[in-house]
């Protein structure tokens, strides 16, 4: 009998850190339960970007989320590369390690999207066995995160939803559910996200992500560039109520907000959660973080896209 | 879906499956034309009219408008990247000339690499392999490529090894040496260090274009040689404007020189007069000493 969440804890309500907040951040030291971090945005920084990471996780909790695993490719894994994974994340002491079900590349290209998986007998034993030789380098269960996709493959033989659960139960590995991606997927692929978020098992759930998105009317993208919907808020309170309380976190990627405005979006969860006493408090919370003035320099970051997710930031600093 | 493809045996369906999708959303030029083209047939021979047996359509987008969801991220992600260390000279040629630009460098520099922070490395050297050969042309390619150089050389310093937690020699250091073993003394420059020497004045150019707000409306500036080196402070890239002779000097450092060496090789190359020595040299140091950067340490 595995333990709920693999023995990983409940760490409450927490933001992904973006370049752009770090200065806010470092100054202001914000009651935020926890921080999510890019790997792969840490992993070779010699410079500015992780002298403030370890600034940030001697102080809060850190999480790693990777876009370049690439599980389900048929390339070898890179051996480099999880060996810098594995550095970094005892060396910043991450609580967990995810990534997500997707393949980025193949033939030694890399696409830096998360490209979609067919959904086969066949994929599921490739990326079982991958899932194996990650989790023995990194010596503990890995966490994968459904994504959020915009086609599917006539050989596909199995919903998303059941081959999760044949993976976790293959490898017991743990499960990042994005809410928002399982909407943003059942709108591009005509299913019901109830369907989905019924059958997940909800005690290999890890992790929650939040996020906005971009409805282009005939499809969804994945932009994460404006707050979370209020269907998809719906579907995050089912959720809970099923599977129980599990950290939860909000990304925002692009045309990103100053840290209030991004700590007050990631508040509504706890608020939409709390009950009694701990209500009343998450609404005071929220309601003294909207209220506050908009601090000079932590400006949004660029125009609104319609890239979808994974984007990056690599402004330097010059002077 | 059609399994006939010639090169597609002896590999998993899977791997096929994803050839083939690479080659079609990294197609310039779209989805139906890459789906078309030998190098998908090659995996999966289905051409654009077949999409469909591949992957699926939904109620509203069909397989080839799926696709396009993927196909029109793919370049857009990698010239937004590109965009970002490059972003002078992004704004000197205009957003549309420097796409292009970037959109002939990814056909044939596509990424290799988990991280797209290495992206942009190759795309100064495309810039001088295709540079044109008109006389007029190469003068304004050149400074092109020179700016190229110089953000690449900036992005590097400023996420690669430095000296912030390793305080690198200060004053009070060099004052203790005794006079007798300066011109033996080697003198190791910081990792962080990058000599550049280029053939227009592109640091002027970078200042006045990160100064200017708006619509650039600067004239094109006199081609004129120009030496610079970047070092990191605080971790922030600092721009220090060089002249050929503190240029040789550091250089020669670099290469591994002792100062004696160095100085006899600059002024049998006339780079340095006997005259400026004496006066010029201590303040050199000194600048660079002050600056806690330039210099990591000093061995005999």
């Amino acid at each position: 009998m595995t333990s709920p969440r693999l023995g990983y804890p409940d760490l409450g309500f927490g933001l992904g850190l973006r370049t752009v907040h770090f200065d806010y951040i470092l100054e202001n030291e914000p009651r935020v339960d926890w921080f999510e971090i890019i790997s792969e945005n840490f992993m070779d920084s010699r410079g500015r970007p992780r002298h403030i990471l370890d600034q940030i996780a001697a102080k809060y909790p850190v999480v790693m989320h990777g876009v370049s695993l690439s599980i389900g490719s048929t390339d070898p894994l890179d051996p480099d590369y999880l060996k810098k994974l594995k550095t970094l994340s005892d060396e910043v002491g991450a609580q967990w390690v995810s990534d997500h079900l997707c393949w980025t590349g193949v033939a030694s290209l890399n696409s830096h999207d998360l490209l979609p998986m067919p959904l086969t007998e066949q994929s599921l034993r490739h990326v079982a066995e991958r899932v194996d030789q990650v989790q023995d380098v990194m010596e503990r269960p890995f966490v994968f995160e459904n994504p959020s996709t915009y086609a599917g493959f006539t050989s596909s033989t199995m919903s998303e939803w059941e081959f999760l659960d044949r993976l976790t139960e293959k490898t017991g590995c743990g499960l990042l559910l994005d809410v928002n991606n399982v909407y943003v997927s059942s709108f591009n692929h005509d299913y019901e996200p109830e369907d989905y978020l019924d059958a997940i098992p909800g005690d290999r759930v890890v992790q929650i992500h939040l996020a906005g998105h971009t409805d282009c009317g005939t499809h969804i993208i994945d932009t994460h560039d404006q707050p979370v919907i209020d269907r998809v808020w719906e579907l995050y309170r089912r959720t809970i109520e099923r599977i129980g309380p599990v950290s939860t976190l909000l990304e925002w990627d692009a045309s990103i907000p100053a840290f209030p405005e991004l700590h007050a979006e990631v508040l509504k969860a706890k608020a939409i959660l709390a009950q009694g006493d701990d209500a009343d408090e998450a609404r005071q919370e929220l309601e003294h973080l909207t209220s506050s003035q908009r601090p000079v320099g932590a400006d949004t970051e660029r125009a609104s896209t319609s890239n979808p997710h994974p984007l990056h930031h690599a402004a330097a600093l010059v002077e | 879906m059609n399994l006939s493809a010639p090169e597609a045996s002896g590999i998993s369906d899977l791997e096929r499956v994803q050839r083939w999708m690479l080659s079609v959303i990294a197609h310039p030029d779209g989805i139906n034309e890459g789906a078309d083209a030998t190098e998908a047939r090659r995996w999966i021979d289905a051409g654009a009219g077949q999409l469909e047996s591949v992957v699926t359509r939904s109620r509203q987008l069909s397989a080839s408008e799926r696709l396009a969801v993927y196909g029109n991220a793919y370049y857009a992600r990698l010239l937004d990247c590109l965009g970002e260390v490059y972003p002078v000279l992004m704004r000197t040629l205009g957003e549309e000339t420097f796409q292009g630009f970037a959109f002939s460098f990814l056909q044939s520099h596509p990424s290799k690499s988990y991280t797209l922070n290495e992206l942009g490395r190759e795309f100064p050297g495309f810039l001088r392999a295709t540079r044109p050969e008109d006389e007029g042309g190469a003068e304004w390619a050149d400074f092109v490529i020179d700016l190229a150089d110089l953000e690449w050389a900036i992005y590097d310093v400023f996420d690669g090894p430095g000296l912030e937690g390793a305080p690198p020699m200060t004053l009070p250091d060099f004052s203790a040496i005794p006079q007798d073993e300066w011109l033996s003394l080697k003198f190791r420059v910081a990792p962080c260090v990058r000599l550049l020497k280029f053939s227009w004045p592109v640091n002027a150019h970078y200042t006045a274009v990160r100064a200017s707000d708006g619509e650039l409306n600067l004239a094109f500036p006199e081609r004129a040689p120009s030496s610079l080196a970047l070092s990191r402070r605080d971790y922030i890239v600092r721009r220090y404007p060089l002249s050929e002779a503190q240029y040789g000097l550091l250089h020669q450092f670099s290469e591994g020189q002792s100062l004696g060496d160095a100085l006899e090789f600059l002024l049998e190359e006339g780079t340095i007069s006997p005259e400026s020595l004496g006066s010029e040299l201590p303040r050199w140091f000194h600048d660079w000493a002050s600056e806690r950067c330039l210099f990591r340490s000093v061995e005999s």
